[in-house]
């Protein structure tokens, strides 16, 4: 029994951890593209979320379709980014960068909550809700069946992109500006369409993210927290590695959950808080760049 | 025509050193002071005291701090709002365990205890750099909050979890509690914040902040030239942390009156004042008052005219109020990167030529 | 030599049996030389030959695998780069390594930190002590800005300045540490014909009055041969000769190294410079 309470922690855990990821992942592409430190990932998350609800409700529109249309108002979303932010702070230090994001955010926020109401928002489209029972019944393990389909979503979405960035011309180009944004642009590709490429996927990404949470817990204010979940994330797996993101979203998601399950009752509970960061930052101290992050060489 | 430096001739590396160094500005300056010790005070009322220049200054003495760490040596940190609860913790404490003792010293334990708190969480920035370090100090913003949640020893174990701050005097006038009047609270405040503003201008035009900037600029350099990076980060980490620190004592103590772990340092707050560096100027005291001085009126003159003005619901108006904070974030991002302090600057350049053009 | 005879002091630093190598890629290898006191001592190499690693290593900033450093008398395997700074070893940079948002003056000044003393209670109340310090070491540094020939920039952002300011102001600085080992890493490269003209008096100005010993890395071959006493040659890390500027000239490992085949020929060389 112990066991098995056990096995079920673990296994919410890494659930969660997959949402963390998910929200990484949107972090680690716009950063390597861009070296741009997206604050407003879970803004995005959040934005998507509240116009698909708010597409189904005050339009009707049934979910299939709302979700494309959401898809497009994030794409038209990444070029209105470009064409009003990134575009004029070229060349500026990363830390002016990451404080546009910042502004960004509490745009974003504003806009969503005026046009779609800041009431907490049910999410259906349909995705199966309770326990599995194949699972329930056969092993007596008690899994949320959103939760498993959210997995076999996210690993499907992480597949797509891995294939988006290794075959296609412009997965290379993209690939070509992470390594170096001098050199890519010296050989014809253009930063714009670069930009606007990773703001839109990673606008999909977050839309994943949103739907999934969403449909858990509702659309509301404090999804966008979920970007501060996804940061001690990014310290575990490295700014710049997708796998890092992933691996390290299963870690935060199952340590936090073990912390709180065992360790919790001792310290008084709602250790989830802090509990990553402190992971993460004993994590640093031992290795600064992360799991999959390449080692620095200083160069003078 | 009439701001401007002719026939002022510096004779001595002193007067080429001073923080003023045209005349006008002295002056202008010496007036500022009057107006603000010796006519304020007896035009202030509550609202006024209360809304506008008791935030103005206690966040501009935090600003000073945050712009410390992070516009003068270049360690992001997003930590502030917690800092400003151990500021205010340690007050709390100290005043209600000895409750005879002098608030000027409570303040500056206040300040020490954070100083050393900050320090403590300044450690992994040896290791550690940019975007990695703001997570650390975010790291020290969600435990610390928890702690001060957590542990009821904090709230000397009250039902509500709030700590509030019982009556004290300064030279037998009354300063903190409801019963103290607006001059009273707001003249010990601009003391304090004036002091401080003028301790943290000496050390940033010397030694400390030029070895504050190098490391800010280039930390290798900086090492070659026979700085050491973690003392110096450190030090950065305590001063600022002691000035958030006093900062929070005063929020809490002087100006709320009452304060909550979660709800009044939160998160937000850290934002808030990192907002405030940016849109005042990265690295200049300055522009910590500016900022200040921005983010504490825009609320208020945008509530006015949003919701009594267009008869706005306040929740809508609260909505606008993200936006036009988060446009006026980018806005001064993309336009002036270097905030306010610089446009002042800037207008003062013109104004050495007014009326002509060149 | 059109400059006066300079006296020629004991080892001030030897290198013995270097070798760096970073994850598998050696950039040094088993090198040995010394530096004797108020020389000036070039250091040359095609590029990638280990020149910029020999000056990293002798200020701290890398650590050898295997060998000693012997620098006034001490022997030591490493140390930190503040450490190196302590005992009175400055450089400047290939690329430069100025304090941007600084002024000029500020950039210099900073040169002085490991000189002034008043700890942060006296400098926040900028009286007494801290201001008379702040204004001794401002006149030292007005010294150095007034030898640099830079009076007029004094105050202005070192980002604004064109590159051959900012490397004498980079210059400035390490002077202001007051060195008895200075390091320097192309101090002349990207300049016209005469800023580096300017740069070599200033190099040869503080040879002679304060008896600066001096390590430089050049490409251009005239000024190697002008200034320098002595002259070590490396390639692909390793040790490839050592001597004075004309033993060097003549050595035809050298010359191999520089033209790739063997014709024996100094004419070329000097084409090089």
């Amino acid at each position: 029994m112990e066991m098995l309470f056990f096995l079920e922690t673990v296994i919410s855990g890494l659930l969660t951890g997959v949402m963390y990821s998910l929200v990484a992942i949107g972090f680690v592409l716009i950063f390597k593209a861009s070296g741009v430190f997206n604050f407003a990932q879970g803004v995005l998350a959040l934005f998507a979320g509240l116009t698909l609800v708010g597409l189904m409700e005050t339009f009707g529109l049934p979910p299939w379709l709302a979700i494309i249309a959401t898809i497009g108002v994030m794409i038209a979303l990444a070029w209105l980014i470009e064409l009003l932010i990134l575009r004029h702070l070229v060349n500026q230090e990363q830390i002016i960068l990451f404080m546009a994001t910042l502004g960004l955010a509490y745009i974003l926020e504003g806009f969503g909550d005026i046009i779609w109401g800041s009431d907490v928002k049910v999410l259906d489209i349909g995705l199966p809700q309770g326990a599995s029972d194949f699972l329930l019944d056969g092993y007596g393990l008690y899994v949320e069946r959103l939760e498993v389909v959210a997995a076999v979503i996210a690993t499907a979405l992480v597949i797509v992109l891995a294939i988006f960035f290794q075959k296609t011309r412009i997965g290379r180009a993209l690939r070509a500006v992470a390594d170096d944004h001098q050199a890519a642009l010296s050989i014809g590709i253009s930063l714009r369409t670069i930009w606007i490429t990773v703001w839109s996927v990673a606008g999909i990404v977050a839309l994943v993210a949103g739907v999934m949470w969403g449909s858990k817990s509702g659309i509301q204010f404090s999804l966008s927290l979920i970007a501060l979940k996804a940061l001690p994330v990014l310290i575990l797996g490295g700014f710049t590695s997708i796998p890092g993101a992933i691996v390290g979203g299963l870690i935060i998601g199952v340590g936090e959950k073990v912390a709180e399950v065992y360790l919790g009752p001792f310290v008084g509970g709602a250790i989830e808080n802090w509990f990553a960061y402190m992971l993460a930052l004993v994590f640093l101290m031992f290795r600064p760049q992360g799991l999959f992050g390449e080692k620095i060489i200083e160069r003078v | 025509m009439f701001y401007r430096e002719v026939g002022q001739l510096k004779t001595s590396y002193q007067s080429d050193q001073a923080v003023f160094t045209i005349a006008q500005d002295r002056w202008s300056f010496l007036v500022l002071l009057i107006v603000a010790f010796g006519v304020v005070p007896f035009f202030i009322n509550d609202y006024f005291a209360n809304a506008v220049l008791l935030p103005f200054l206690i966040y501009a003495l935090a600003a000073i701090g945050l712009n410390i760490l992070t516009g003068y040596c270049g360690q992001l940190s997003l930590g502030t709002g917690a800092f400003l609860g151990v500021g205010a913790y340690a007050a709390y404490k100290m005043t209600t365990a000895f409750p005879e003792l002098n608030f000027i010293i409570v303040l500056f334990v206040s300040g020490a205890v954070t100083a050393a708190v900050g320090m403590f969480f300044g450690l992994p920035s040896l290791r550690i750099k940019g975007f990695y370090l703001a997570v650390a100090t975010l790291a020290a913003q969600f435990f610390i909050v928890w702690l001060f949640y957590k542990v009821p020893w904090f709230f000397n174990y009250n039902a509500t979890g709030q700590i509030s701050m019982p009556p004290r005097e300064v030279f037998g006038i009354l300063i903190t509690g409801p019963k103290a009047q607006p001059w009273a609270t707001y003249l010990f405040t601009l003391s304090v914040v004036l002091v401080f503003a003028v301790f943290a201008k000496n050390l940033v035009r010397c030694r400390s902040g030029r070895a504050w900037m190098a490391i800010r600029d280039m930390d290798i350099a900086a090492e070659i030239i026979g700085i050491r990076p973690l003392q110096t980060k450190l030090l950065a980490f305590g001063i600022s942390s002691f000035y958030v620190g006093v900062a929070g004592a005063l929020m809490f103590a002087v100006w709320l009156g009452a304060a909550e772990a979660g709800e009044t340092f939160g998160i937000d707050q850290s934002f808030l004042v990192l907002f405030m560096i940016i849109i005042g100027g990265l690295g200049s005291i300055m522009g910590s008052f500016l900022g200040a001085g921005f983010m504490v009126l825009m609320p208020i003159l945008l509530k006015q005219s949003m919701v009594d003005g267009l008869g706005l619901a306040a929740v809508t108006a609260k909505h606008m109020e993200f936006i036009i904070m988060g446009v006026l974030i980018v806005f001064f991002l993309i336009v002036e990167p270097h905030g306010l302090a610089r446009l002042w600057q800037i207008v003062k350049e013109k104004l050495r030529l007014w009326p002509f053009p060149h | 030599m059109s400059y006066k005879e300079r006296k020629i002091g004991d080892t001030l630093l030897k290198v013995e049996d270097i070798s760096l190598s970073f994850g598998g890629v050696k950039a040094l290898s088993h090198v040995s030389f010394d530096i004797k006191e108020h020389e000036i001592r070039a250091i040359i190499g095609p590029n990638g030959a280990g020149k910029s690693s020999m000056l990293n290593v002798i200020n701290g900033f890398y650590h050898p695998q295997e060998g000693l450093i012997t620098y006034k008398g001490q022997v030591r395997r490493q140390m930190r780069p503040h450490q190196a700074a302590k005992q009175g070893i400055a450089r400047t940079f290939q690329n430069i390594a100025l304090f941007k948002g600084m002024s000029t003056l500020d950039n210099i000044m900073t040169g002085r930190l490991l000189r002034m003393r008043r700890n942060v209670f006296w400098q926040a109340l900028y009286f007494g002590p801290a201001v008379k310090e702040e204004l001794e070491h401002r006149e030292a540094v007005e010294k150095i800005i007034d030898f640099l020939e830079i009076q007029a920039i004094r105050k202005t952002p070192v980002g604004r300045l064109p590159y051959g300011l900012q490397k004498r102001v980079e210059l400035g600085r390490a002077l202001a540490m007051e060195p008895e080992l200075l390091l320097l890493d192309e101090p002349m490269a990207g300049m016209n014909v005469e800023e580096k003209e300017d740069m070599c008096r200033f190099i040869l100005d503080l040879n002679d009055e304060f008896g600066t010993t001096i390590a430089l890395i050049e490409h251009d071959m005239g000024v190697v041969m002008d200034l320098s006493d002595r002259v070590v040659v490396l390639d692909y890390g390793q040790l490839l000769a050592d001597g004075t500027a004309d033993e060097v000239r003549n050595n035809q490992d050298v010359i191999d190294a520089y033209l790739g085949v063997s014709h024996g020929d100094d004419e070329s060389l000097e084409g090089a410079a």
